[in-house]
């Protein structure tokens, strides 16, 4: 059984580390550089305002600690199939769930002694801690995400009837009460405290395990979510083929295909429509890229800069729309309905240029408010309507046309 | 002569599963097309619907073949496939006015239509909800009601008996024979040979890529004298002699 996780692990690091390459490209890294870099810049003219003795100090430490020790999932890599297939093997699945735990807990701790050793220079001003007690306080707080592991693996059988050992708020108190301790009465007292948790709940699981079933179920919901998340902000950089997006029925936007008549040639502008304001993953895309858009020129001033910002949004979410054209290509009905294709394409041209055109509007609008000048918000408003015609009455067309032909 | 498929060769790869096979489906008429799991019934069936294109032979639906004209030989096949195929964004209501408008049907007759098969389906009550969500039986009858609501000429019908309740399979059986009355034609491709003993106007029988014989149940029992009476005995003489 640990075999069984080795093999799977190894699986995961590979698509890990497949698509981190994805997520790490140049203009990334450059990015994150950047921002550290700036981060970094203010936390340390920060530090040197920041006098000894303010009240808020351990509050501020305390809030830190508690929110990281709960970061680091309980990362079991199950698969849906095993309540089927490993059903017969469950006693032995517990040397799995602890391979298990022991590889969760790599990732978890370096987050934890990551941020103590970011946190550092702010105890040792703010509270005139030594680096003997950060040592210890940074031990206290891995002895803790060790503990909550526990309870997660703990909390993989049916230990304790329907009662969970892992109940978010079990976690929260503890990690506020444990390392309250710490910062305001003494490091030593937090380590005790924490030392005695574990350990609690390692005996007393030890003693429990093995007469509990596997909630299989809740098990395998956990692991699809924990994955699901991961996947999700890989979609933000890449196309994930795991992530589909779910269906909402939002009756409430049902007026807006109103103008769209049941005739053939509207066909496909019918589906596209509809696929587009009810499926969450295209729509929730350019939304999220209107709004992050309007932000950012809302607080950007400048002649040229403002429209060429604009500019540069309208063309990411041109650009984003281009695979769902290609979003009903597995349903069979798609190719078997007496539609032309070139009638398909015109529906996508006009839906794109639908939506690029109201997210144009919008993020002229906070141009024209953030920059109260009638040469700006009238050269942003040439920029934008030639560069809505141009990406989706030419280039959209064309591209879909080269790569209907690649596939060929 | 309705559809015409004339030694076809083809397959979902360059390595052929259709070996050169050739048969007909006339006006009005409802062809059983038999064969053991993999025999390439669903592969015959793809090249039909133009899904996949024969490395060689040809196609032919009423004297058009799929390369001439796209258009008018699709507009002439409504396919009902054997697992059901729904657009998740779509209701009920709008997967039937999405069919309409690709096969351009006049909306009024259409919706006539639309609302006896609905009744007949029982599915009348479901008009706004997501089919994506009904059960399997119920998914199939969405199929069977969008494929019905076309005047095609050609209804493609995958393995319709698995899944449907009796009084459903009792439903299409009737729909099918209306439909050959004036002048449709059925492919249909199923495991459920009493059924489709009792309601195949003609039988093709497939087995590994190629048609091991063809015809009506009268015609296949003279074929196979000492195989028996029953389309199933029939059928089951001509897989062992494989076999063997």
């Amino acid at each position: 059984m640990t075999g069984l996780f080795q093999t799977r692990l190894q699986r995961h690091l590979r698509e890990m580390a497949k698509y981190l390459r994805l997520v790490f490209n140049d203009f990334f890294v450059f990015a994150l550089l950047f921002f550290l870099g700036g981060l970094g810049l203010g936390y340390s003219n920060l530090l040197k305002q920041l006098k000894y003795g303010q009240w808020w100090a351990p509050v501020i430490a305390l809030m830190v600690l508690v929110i990281v020790v709960q970061i680091g999932r309980f990362a079991t890599l199950i698969e849906d199939a095993d309540r089927v297939f490993l059903l017969p093997k469950e006693r032995a699945m517990h040397a799995y769930f602890v391979s298990a735990r022991r590889y969760s807990q790599g990732l978890a701790q370096a987050t934890q002694v990551i941020t103590l050793f970011i946190l550092s220079p702010f105890l040792s001003v703010s509270m005139h801690w030594t680096i003997a007690q950060i040592l210890v306080l940074a031990v206290v707080q891995i002895i803790l995400k060790d503990a909550f592991l526990r309870l997660d693996l703990a909390s993989a059988y049916q230990v304790t009837a329907q009662r969970r050992m892992n109940q978010w708020w079990v976690k929260w108190l503890l990690a506020i009460v444990i390392l309250a301790s710490g910062l305001w009465l003494t490091v030593y007292a937090a380590v005790i405290l924490a030392v005695i948790l574990d350990i609690a709940v390692a005996v007393w699981f030890h003693q429990h395990w093995e007469n509990q079933q596997i909630r299989w179920r809740e098990q395998i919901k956990l692991e699809d979510n924990r994955m699901l998340g991961i996947y999700r902000f890989f979609n933000l950089f890449t196309e994930v083929p795991m992530v589909s997006g779910t269906i909402k029925r939002r009756r409430y936007l049902d007026w807006l295909f109103a103008r769209i008549k049941p005739q053939h040639k509207q066909t496909y502008l019918y589906l596209f429509s509809r696929g587009m304001v009810r499926g969450t993953e295209f729509s929730g895309l350019v939304v999220r890229l209107t709004v992050i858009g309007m932000l950012l020129l809302y607080f950007v001033r400048g002649q040229w800069l403002p429209i060429i910002l604009a500019a540069l949004f309208i063309y990411l979410i041109g650009f984003q729309l281009l695979p769902f054209f290609h979003q009903y290509d597995d349903i069979v009905f798609s190719h078997v309905y007496p539609v032309a294709s070139d009638l398909r394409l015109k529906s996508f041209v006009t839906l794109v240029t639908l939506i690029l055109s109201v997210a144009a509007l919008c993020l002229w609008v906070i141009v024209a408010i953030a920059n109260p000048s009638l040469e700006t918000a009238g050269l942003a408003l040439l920029v934008e309507v030639v560069e809505v015609w141009y990406l989706a009455r030419l280039y959209t067309p064309q591209r879909l046309a080269r790569a209907d032909k690649n596939r060929g | 002569m309705a559809l015409e498929v004339s030694h076809v060769v083809g397959g979902y790869s360059q390595i052929p599963v259709l070996k050169d096979i050739s048969f007909d489906v006339r006006d009005g008429e409802l062809v059983g097309l038999i064969g053991l799991n993999g025999a390439g019934k669903s592969t015959t069936i793809n090249h039909v619907i133009g899904l996949l294109t024969p490395h060689k032979g040809k196609i032919m639906l009423n004297g058009v073949t799929i390369e001439q004209d796209s258009q008018a030989y699709k507009q002439q096949i409504a396919y009902i496939p054997e697992t059901p195929v729904l657009y998740q964004e779509l209701t009920l209501r709008e997967h039937l006015e999405m069919t309409m408008m690709a096969y351009d049907l006049d909306q009024t007759v259409a919706w006539e239509t639309a609302h006896e098969l609905l009744k007949t389906f029982r599915l009348d009550n479901k008009l706004d909800w997501f089919p994506a969500n009904f059960s399997k039986g119920m998914k199939q009858k969405v199929m069977i009601v969008c494929a019905f609501l076309t005047n095609a000429k050609l209804y493609i019908i995958d393995e319709p008996f698995l899944g449907l309740d009796p009084l459903a399979v009792n439903d299409l059986l009737n729909l099918i024979e209306q439909r050959k009355k004036t002048g449709a034609s059925i492919l249909m491709s199923t495991h459920v040979l009493d059924t489709a003993q009792r309601y195949c106007d003609r039988f093709v029988l497939l087995h590994d890529g190629q048609v091991k014989t063809e015809g009506t149940l009268s015609e296949l029992q003279a074929a196979l004298p000492e195989a028996g009476e029953s389309l199933n005995d029939i059928y089951l003489s001509m897989t062992k002699v494989d076999r063997a």
